[in-house]
């Protein structure tokens, strides 16, 4: 990438920001995160007594005794769920938003004439929302993490990996949000897609259950192609949750694959925009 | 160097619908070349395929076939959209931005470093006539006019060769396109090629050099605003004219009208002007004037368009 590209590329990212901005899509994501922080920091009454948990209140109401570091642990890995689903939906609603702007007849136009290769708008436009998010995600995951580890004492990394693999899974939601934007020009329809996906790869998640309820195999053929091929968001999730826990992670085949469907789906998406015309 | 800022070969767009299957040829095999420095003016009626026939030359809408050079390079390398500055008909610049800001990321994304843009953004906005307060601005806070400014500016925050603009003077009140015409006047004489799509004919007339009409897609005229305009016929004005006489002149007149005892007559040729000249002298009748009459623009667009497509090149 030659300066002039890099500059331009950089450009995209910072309007970007600057449109998210301007919208309150990164303030109205920023109180969230804030709010789940204060939530955090008032509701939770941590007292540690060398290193065992002398009283724990959430509430107000007592918690049965316990080991700190488990707790922590074990709430790391709730708050980590929760925020993987319903960050993540905030964060496709916010986005689906950012992506379709671009595509507004009137200021594409303009966008296409400048000097700047196809693919590079799109991944500067596809960059800078997973910047936006990423921030937000990462202000909240650390926040979370230093309010844990100043009350408790325990400073596990696993959940700070959560932050990674909740940005990685949104990257994949936006690349569908990304296509979606190119073919369609509808950021309803982004948004409808990607829930669906949210909704249906916790049910494929089922696989094996699922085969054994299944009685034709040609079912049993559609069910193991759309587990294969969609992402696997739920058991990245699970994932997730083994590492907060210190648990072994038994494949990471959910990961990898859900990857190359996140790369396959957004090289469609350059190569329709590069094709398309406006 | 390439002779032509801008060069086109049977530049053509289908488009067809994806359920239907139908076809509308928005452009029809359009040849132009428009020599570099000079102003150039698009002109058709609604529909005619103007828009589309931009759109191509900055590699927006992708031909069917043919092929579009901008300086001597094909029009889909983004490398040769690099000396181009672009005003659209109706954009739509981010509102969330100011004029400076806009400024900024257009500059960005033209190629210009940080330092460079910082020069320039005050050079334009003053140029275009926008004074500081406007400087940081949002951009939803502007009226019409004051966003065809911003949007000239940001076509031109790259210094570009060529300038291609679509109905830069919409919405703009006649100060402000007269600020606006001058401001292209200046940047003729830097050498700069503008090609202009504009529906004022009398603007394109005033300001262009070359034109090209087209009409369903096609090219239907081309050639310069003088010789398209050039030498219609001859008009007589006289007083006092008897009415005999008066019925031999309009016989061999082309037109003639008659306002307050003033008899006005439009000859095709100058040997029939000659011709009504002896008579009316002969008859004592006293000359008010004689002039050789241009066409107008308008005249030859409304010829144009109304009639059949012809594909005539009057140099």
């Amino acid at each position: 990438m030659n300066g002039q590209t890099f500059n331009a590329t950089a450009a995209i990212i910072r309007d970007t920001f600057r449109e998210a901005f301007a919208r309150k899509i990164f303030w109205g994501f920023f109180g969230c995160c804030t709010a789940l922080l204060l939530f955090l920091m008032f509701i939770m009454r941590v007292d540690v007594v060398a290193g065992a948990l002398a009283t724990v209140s959430i509430f107000g109401n007592s918690l049965p005794s316990t080991n700190v570091q488990n707790l922590v642990q074990q709430t790391q890995s709730v708050i980590a769920g929760v925020l993987y689903y319903a960050g993540m939906a905030l964060a496709v609603f916010a986005s689906a938003g950012l992506v379709s702007a671009v595509f507004e007849p009137g200021r594409i136009e303009l966008l296409l004439s400048k000097p700047v290769s196809r693919t590079h708008l799109l991944l500067g436009r596809f960059a800078g929302n997973v910047l936006v998010v990423s921030a937000n995600i990462l202000y909240l995951v650390i926040g979370s993490w230093i309010i844990f580890g100043v009350k408790t004492g325990v400073w596990g990394a696993g959940f700070l990996l959560s932050s990674l693999c909740t940005i990685f899974i949104f990257s994949v939601l936006l690349a569908v949000i990304v296509l979606i934007g190119v073919l369609l020009d509808s950021s309803a329809v982004a948004i409808m897609v990607t829930f669906a996906l949210m909704i249906i790869t916790p049910i494929l998640a089922q696989k094996a259950t699922l085969e054994r309820l299944l009685s034709s195999e040609w079912s049993r053929d559609v069910l193991r192609v759309l587990y294969y091929v969609l992402p696997k968001i739920w058991e990245v999730r699970g994932i997730v949750q083994n590492l907060i826990l210190n648990k072994p992670v038994e494949s990471w085949m959910p990961v990898w694959s859900t990857a190359i469907f996140g790369a396959v789906v957004l090289a469609i998406g350059i190569w329709r925009f590069q094709r398309r015309s406006y | 160097m390439d002779e032509y800022a801008i060069e086109t070969e049977g530049l053509t767009k289908v488009f067809r619908s994806r359920w239907s299957k139908r076809e509308l040829k928005a452009v029809d095999d359009i040849s132009i070349r428009v020599p570099r420095g000079t102003t150039f003016g698009l002109l058709g009626p609604n529909g005619a395929g103007k828009t589309t026939f931009v759109k191509m030359l900055l590699s927006c809408t992708h031909p069917t076939s043919g092929r579009a050079k901008v300086f001597g390079r094909d029009s889909q390398e983004p490398e040769a959209r690099r000396p181009i500055g672009y005003l659209p008909e109706n954009h739509r610049f981010p509102t969330y931005m100011t004029g400076w800001g806009m400024l900024e990321f257009y500059g960005a994304l033209s190629g210009m470093d940080s330092a460079s843009r910082r020069r320039r953004i005050p050079e334009l906005l003053n140029l275009v006539g926008l004074d500081e307060r406007a400087h940081h601005l949002r951009l939803g806070k502007y009226s019409k006019g004051m966003l065809q400014r911003v949007g000239l500016a940001q076509a031109l925050i790259h210094s570009p060769r060529l300038l291609v603009l679509d109905e830069p003077s919409d919405g703009v009140d006649p100060v402000g396109r007269k600020h606006i015409r001058d401001v292209l006047n200046g940047l003729e004489r830097e050498g700069v090629t503008i090609f202009l799509n504009s529906h004022l004919l009398a603007e394109v007339e005033l300001f262009c050099r070359e034109v090209v009409i087209i009409q369903k897609g096609k090219m239907a005229l081309s050639g310069t605003v003088a010789s398209l305009t050039s030498g219609s016929g001859y008009k007589v004005e006289a007083l006092g004219v008897p009415e005999s006489l008066e019925t031999e002149l309009r016989s061999r007149a082309r037109s003639f009208r008659s306002v307050e005892g003033t008899l006005e007559l439009l000859f095709a040729s100058r040997e029939e002007a000659n011709w009504a000249v002896d008579r009316l002298r002969a008859s004592h009748c006293e000359l008010e004037s004689l002039a050789r009459t241009r066409s107008t623009l308008e005249d030859v667009f409304m010829k144009t368009v109304d009639g059949p497509i012809s594909g005539v090149t009057a140099q």
